[in-house]
């Protein structure tokens, strides 16, 4: 053969080594290098690896690289429908049990500048936001289409040769998601059961750990609340003062914020009974980035919408007022005040929503077998390694809370 | 002949990819490629890209971003490398500099960048022309200095200035490295389109697409958009060097 064709053929036959090479190593989990010792039932541990977000969460599942992960909406029932995974439990039912029977997962926020700034623009958007998540609740059939829209383009999501409906997988995580808005006392409790959590795990430890101030004055100013309320029951709302700056508002891609999602894409119909609406300037997108603030037929702002991919990202661009205002889970939102950025929680935005998914036909169909099926795995030598969004999440916190009340303790598995 | 040859390994890639995917059976290593051809095969529909628009109209908002920062790198790197490779007082000046950031990957520029020029183009322009600015600028030095100093002196016992020196002779001759140095950087801008794109902010870009597609594990949109990320470096840098062939074919030809 001349040189040449032999050459050809090596760098082929070197190629389809260095191809299947990374693939047929043997598929253990990596070790979190916890000193469980075989036999003891003291130091259980579980590995918790932490992804910066939900997307490669299925990926992970399905090459064995991790046993199991816990995430946010659609994630989570998307590792279900694709074969990948099964749900071990969804976060209501973490222990201790009834804590979070009703646990806050998103919240509103405002910065403290753009607040006292723009106090009635503040309010007529809140009312927005109450009027679409109540609309959520109300006709789930609709949003479904209309959130898996904006966050997939409507399409499918093939994990590997698997397609899943994206309208299915939002259809089936609506349910495990309560579109509540009101700061109830209740609701606030249970803000201050995270906030000792996140003080317990350390993700806490400036000026809500250590002020003598009382905690809600530090978190929350419900006024936008309350206006928002009176707006949305009397269907009548005072047309604020326009506003020469473009707004921004952060976002994420998750089914819990659909109530900014459901807003722009029916904008016609809240702009017919409430005279509010976030019209977006270009309709054909599936996911707008300018909308209109419109109030009373008069535009009042340029509003524009940007999203990150998980929560400590958008209180980065909070602290910088790169964005004025976000939807953005609780604990991200806690950290960042605790901080000292210069936010308050104006009201919650959904309850509830996060999955805890394993590897199908693991012995973990509720919590009870996931604790054992986790301290087996550690007195075995090898512990479980779960992935969590990122260290502060409300998955991350919840998760480790439960693991200590069962006994594990959790180690960040470096890779 | 030449242009053939070439093709083989590429398509005895694929073909090794595909029976590869067979093989192994578990798509989350190898997607096969039914997955990911559909979504090349139809750039104009915006049906396969989640959302993002077609891939079409993202590759086209991501040449427009490159051209624009590598743009601005260019003006900025030519002068100024002329000049370090001219003067050995403005090298000195420059030099520890340069040497000291051209190590730094644009992806660690990210953060900064977002904080100096706030969410939108610019901060995405900076990303693009942190990453090309250095090749060209090496190379326009290089180029500046290998000028042949027969043909400086000849220029100036002709009686010629020294900024008819640089205009007549100087760039002139250092263009074919210079055009090396464009052609190089552009490349290095392209691949700077995924890390700045992962910036909050943008909402179109193959970068964008690939770091949406990553967020929702969408392997073969990933897949789809790094070969159209490469289709089209290859077709800019054909661009570059048929143009280098019909301006610089002099290069080389004296003795």
């Amino acid at each position: 053969m001349k040189p040449v064709k032999i050459m050809a053929l090596a760098l082929v036959a070197v190629a389809l080594v260095l191809l299947t090479a990374g693939c047929t190593q043997s598929s253990s989990s990596p070790s979190p290098g916890s000193n469980a010792s075989a036999g003891s039932t003291a130091g259980e541990t579980v590995g918790i690896l932490y992804t910066q977000g939900v997307g490669p969460m299925p990926g992970l599942l399905a090459t064995n690289q991790i046993d199991g992960y816990i995430s946010w909406q659609p994630v989570a029932e998307a590792g279900v429908e694709s074969g990948v995974g099964q749900i071990a439990t969804y976060s209501k039912d973490l222990p201790p049990a009834g804590k979070w029977s009703n646990h806050p997962q998103n919240v509103f926020i405002v910065r403290n500048d753009f607040e006292a700034a723009n106090p009635d623009f503040v309010n007529a958007y809140s009312a927005l936001n109450l009027a679409s998540s109540q609309y959520i609740t109300d006709h789930p059939q609709e949003s479904a289409g209309i959130i898996a829209d904006w966050l997939a383009g409507k399409q499918n999501f093939t994990y590997g040769n698997v397609s899943v409906s994206s309208v299915t997988a939002v259809s089936n995580s609506l349910p495990t998601i309560k579109f509540t808005t009101e700061p109830s006392d209740s609701w606030k409790s249970s803000m201050s059961d995270f906030v000792d959590a996140q003080i317990a795990i350390g993700s806490v430890n400036g000026f809500l750990k250590n002020s003598s101030a009382d905690r809600n004055t530090l978190l929350y100013n419900f006024a936008p609340y309350q206006s928002a309320e009176s707006i949305v029951a009397g269907k009548n709302v005072t047309t604020p003062a326009t506003i020469k700056d473009p707004v921004t508002v952060g976002y994420l891609l998750a089914v819990d914020h659909s109530a900014l999602f459901v807003a722009v894409k029916d904008w016609q119909y809240f702009n017919d009974t409430y005279g509010i609406a976030l019209k977006p300037q270009d309709a054909t997108k599936a996911k707008p980035d300018v909308a209109d603030f419109i109030v009373n037929g008069q535009k009042i702002a340029e509003v524009h919408l940007v999203s990150a991919s998980a929560g400590p990202a958008l209180m980065q661009l909070a602290a910088t007022n790169a964005i004025q205002m976000s939807y953005v889970g609780a604990p991200p939102a806690i950290a960042a005040i605790d901080q000292g950025t210069p936010i308050k929680i104006a009201y919650p935005i959904d309850n509830l929503g996060t999955g805890l998914v394993v590897t199908r036909g693991a012995p973990a169909q509720d919590w009870q077998s996931f604790a054992a099926w986790a301290k087996q795995r550690s007195d075995a030598g090898k512990p479980l390694v779960i992935a969590a969004p990122g260290k502060g999440s409300i998955q991350d916190v919840m998760l480790r809370y439960a693991l200590k009340d069962s006994g594990i303790t959790t180690t960040e598995v470096k890779t | 002949m030449t242009r053939r040859f070439g093709l083989i390994l590429p398509l005895l890639l694929i073909l090794g990819w595909e029976a590869a995917a067979i093989v192994i059976n578990n798509p989350f290593y190898l997607p096969r490629l039914e997955t990911v051809i559909p979504v090349l095969l139809n750039p104009f529909s915006s049906d396969y890209t989640l959302g993002t628009g077609s891939l079409f109209d993202n590759a086209v908002v991501s040449i427009q971003r490159v051209t624009v920062g590598f743009g601005i790198a260019a003006a900025v790197a030519i002068p100024l490398g002329i000049g370090m490779g001219r003067s050995s007082r403005i090298n000195d000046f420059f030099d520890t500099t340069v040497e000291l950031l051209r190590p730094v990957p644009p992806l660690a520029w990210v953060p900064l960048a977002l904080a100096w020029f706030k969410l939108g183009i610019a901060s995405i322009v900076f990303i693009i022309f942190i990453g090309s600015i250095f090749p060209i600028l090496l190379n326009t030095i290089d180029g500046v200095r290998g000028v042949k100093k027969t043909w400086i002196e000849v220029g100036t016992t002709l009686g010629a200035h020294e900024r008819q020196v640089l205009t007549k002779v100087i760039v002139p001759g250092a263009a074919p490295t210079i055009w090396t140095g464009l052609r190089v950087g552009f490349g290095i801008a392209w691949m700077c389109v995924v890390a700045a794109e992962i910036l909050p902010g943008p909402t179109s870009g193959l970068g964008y697409l690939i770091m949406y597609a990553y967020n929702l594990g969408q392997m073969n949109v990933i897949i789809a958009g790094m070969i159209t990320i490469g289709l089209i470096g290859l077709a800019i840098d054909l661009l570059f060097k048929t143009i280098e062939r019909r301006l610089f074919s002099w290069r080389g030809l004296d003795r």
